[in-house]
């Protein structure tokens, strides 16, 4: 099974919120780990959910939101991590 | 003929919509009136808040205004005391969102000709620019700000009130309301790019308030879930008739919205309001296991079509609970027409897998019509009309729109309005089932968007002859979002979308641009959407 890095969540993520990015002139390199995507209005609840279900789909696991502090689940560091760490036991 | 409802209505329609808060605040005066992100208010508390509110409005607002006043807050107290103050002081409310671009809620302020705002401390960042804004002398009321006086100094020519100013709750001076007129007044996607406001009137409210309490059975010990913006009119349902019957309206934070299941349970919910997509992610993610929300009573879907496998999934997590789908355009204020859920015999009913939208509530009259506004025969597809109590007054200055879209159809005396949804008019047997749009309009995530608007939008901005603007990935319940076509290449893509990014809300900003040399047409020489959407599936996706 290959190994999904912070690296590869974190560039998925960035991807998928391009449009986004690009509206607010954010570049990806500019989105420092404790970004909040969420509070920085870059998309709203739904938009969250929506990129969850599409990064479960991508590397085939399920985010557990009873063990994601939902402070962290919005900040681009924390949940990349998360999802990381998912994968990891996934494959295992 | 058209078809007589069903349903039936137990109690006559009280008058301002306001009118059941201040009963039950009486009645209820220490029962919770909103939790509001971890902030209780009683009845008492909330009446106190919003009587002083509307005091100050009565003294302070600038002559030369409209009837209405603008509620600049979200999901804070300041929100739903603004609303009740508003009302109290005989004006309608203008529910503004900070998360819209400030363009837009500035379109939204002026075509309203409001001269008072209530804001609370979140919105106050895009206050600023609105007080530069505008020439005309506001009352701006600030009731979580103690310090206003950077903002006195900075703008002289508007009346700033701030905590310690606000006119004491008793001297409130009732206002007489007349049943037609404005309760709130609501923006809504308009197909040339200017947002239209809807003008729902109190008595429109008051027919739907008071066949839903009725029908679900509210009492003091009921929950509400405020899963709904205000600048959505099914946030109304939440409030009105929650406090019709002395129960709580539970509001949370956008992060708690992330994980709905959680809400319920720690909320304690016992009527759950909410556009089908949430239910359609709260499945995809796992959150809807069989018997996980037995506190709801009742759970009801609007906005959107619901798919049948969220109904009968949902009702499987909320076994105490009845699955209702409503259907209903802001137009015909909230909700006209609902269906309930009835596990083994709801399925077969279902047209493409989605819930039918079933009976209009009492009053209403549903008359399904060919594009000659001709009725067309039982189990046939055509344009859904409806007249009644819950029909609003029209847009607001816009008697061209209005008559548009509020007609007397051939042979009929009472006012219609279109819906512009193609629904199959029901036979003898079968329940009424919604099929599409029949203009361009879709939604994404429950909200209403014009393709139109976005296209006339698109070419503004980019400055092209030719755009278009298509919901993708065609989702059960409308699209995900939205993928451009625009003809020829004077402008870089991203700079197009920064410009779309400042006038349209977040969902109805396209995700990608696609540059073409030249767009498809079809035989009619009509631009082809259908292959554009076809390029889409042959795209990679992002």
């Amino acid at each position: 099974m290959k190994v999904i890095s912070v690296e590869d969540v974190r560039s998925l993520v960035l991807e998928k919120l391009q449009p986004w990015l690009d509206a607010k002139g954010l570049g990806a390199e500019e989105i420092p780990d404790n970004f909040d995507l969420l509070t920085e209005g870059l998309i709203d609840s739904m938009g969250i959910l929506q990129l969850i279900s599409e990064v479960e789909a991508r590397f085939g696991i399920t985010v557990d939101f009873e063990e994601l502090d939902p402070e962290n689940l919005t900040v681009i560091g924390p949940f990349c991590r998360h999802i990381a760490e998912k994968s990891l036991t996934v494959n295992r | 003929m058209g078809t007589a409802s069903k349903l039936s209505v137990a109690n006559a329609p009280s008058r301002g919509i306001h009118e059941g808060f201040l009963r039950s605040s009486v009645r209820y005066a220490h029962r919770p009136a909103v939790e509001v992100r971890g902030t209780m208010l009683t009845y008492d508390e909330l009446r106190n808040r919003a009587m002083s509110l509307a005091a100050s409005l009565e003294r302070a607002t600038p002559p030369g205004g409209t009837p209405l006043t603008a509620v600049f807050a979200r999901r804070s107290t300041t929100a739903y005391s603004g609303v009740l103050a508003a009302l109290l002081a005989g004006h309608g409310y203008v529910p503004l969102n900070r998360t819209f671009p400030l363009e837009r809620t500035w379109a939204m302020l002026q075509r309203s000709g409001c001269r008072s705002l209530i804001v609370d401390a979140e919105s106050e960042l895009r206050l600023e620019a609105i007080l530069d804004l505008s020439e005309e002398p506001l009352l701006i009321i600030l009731p979580e700000r103690t310090d206003t006086s950077y903002l006195r100094s900075r703008w002289s020519r508007h009346t700033i009130l701030g905590a310690s100013d606000l006119e004491p709750a008793g001297n409130f001076e009732e206002k007489p309301v007349s049943p037609d007129s404005i309760a709130y007044l609501l923006f809504t996607s308009g197909s040339t790019g200017i947002p239209k406001g809807v003008m729902v009137a109190h008595q429109n409210v008051a027919h739907f308030v008071s066949f839903m309490t009725d029908r679900y059975g509210i009492c003091e010990y009921d929950r509400f879930s405020q899963t709904f913006d205000m600048t959505f009119d099914l946030s109304a349902f939440d409030m009105f008739v929650a406090w019709e019957r002395g129960a709580c309206v539970c509001c949370p934070s956008e992060k708690t919205l992330i994980n709905p299941a959680k809400f319920i349970q720690d909320a304690k919910l016992t009527v759950w309001f909410s556009v089908p997509t949430v239910g359609v992610f709260m499945k995809r993610l796992g959150a809807l296991k069989a018997g996980q929300f037995p506190t709801l009573r009742w759970s009801l879907f609007c906005g959107e079509p619901l798919p049948a496998e969220i109904a009968e999934s949902w009702s499987r997590a909320a076994p105490n609970s009845v699955v209702e789908n409503l259907y209903g355009p802001t137009e015909l204020t909230i909700a006209c027409c609902l269906y309930r859920w009835q596990a083994g015999k709801s399925e077969e009913q279902c047209l493409r897998g989605v819930v039918p939208i079933g009976d209009p509530f009492p009053g209403m009259d549903v008359l399904v019509v060919d594009e000659e506004l001709r009725e067309v025969p039982p189990g046939k597809d055509g344009e859904l009309l409806m007249a009644g109590p819950q029909v609003a007054l029209g847009y607001w200055q816009d008697p061209e729109k209005t008559a548009t879209a509020f007609v007397l159809p051939p042979g009929k005396n009472q006012t219609y309005y279109r819906t512009g949804d193609r629904v199959r008019r029901p036979n003898k047997t079968g329940p009424m089932c919604y099929l599409g749009r029949v203009d361009h309009q879709i939604k994404i995530q429950g909200h209403r968007v014009e393709l139109g608007e976005v296209e006339s939008l698109l070419r503004q901005e980019a400055g092209v002859d030719a755009a278009v603007a298509i919901g993708w990935p065609v989702t059960v319940s409308g699209a995900g979002g939205i993928e451009a076509f625009v003809m020829g290449n004077k402008l870089e893509p991203q700079t197009i979308l920064e410009r779309l990014k400042r006038k349209l809300p977040a969902y109805a900003v396209p995700r990608r641009i696609h540059l073409l040399s030249e767009l498809p047409l079809n035989p009619n020489g009509k631009i082809d959407r259908g292959k554009l959407a076809k390029l889409l599936g042959d795209l990679p996706q992002f």
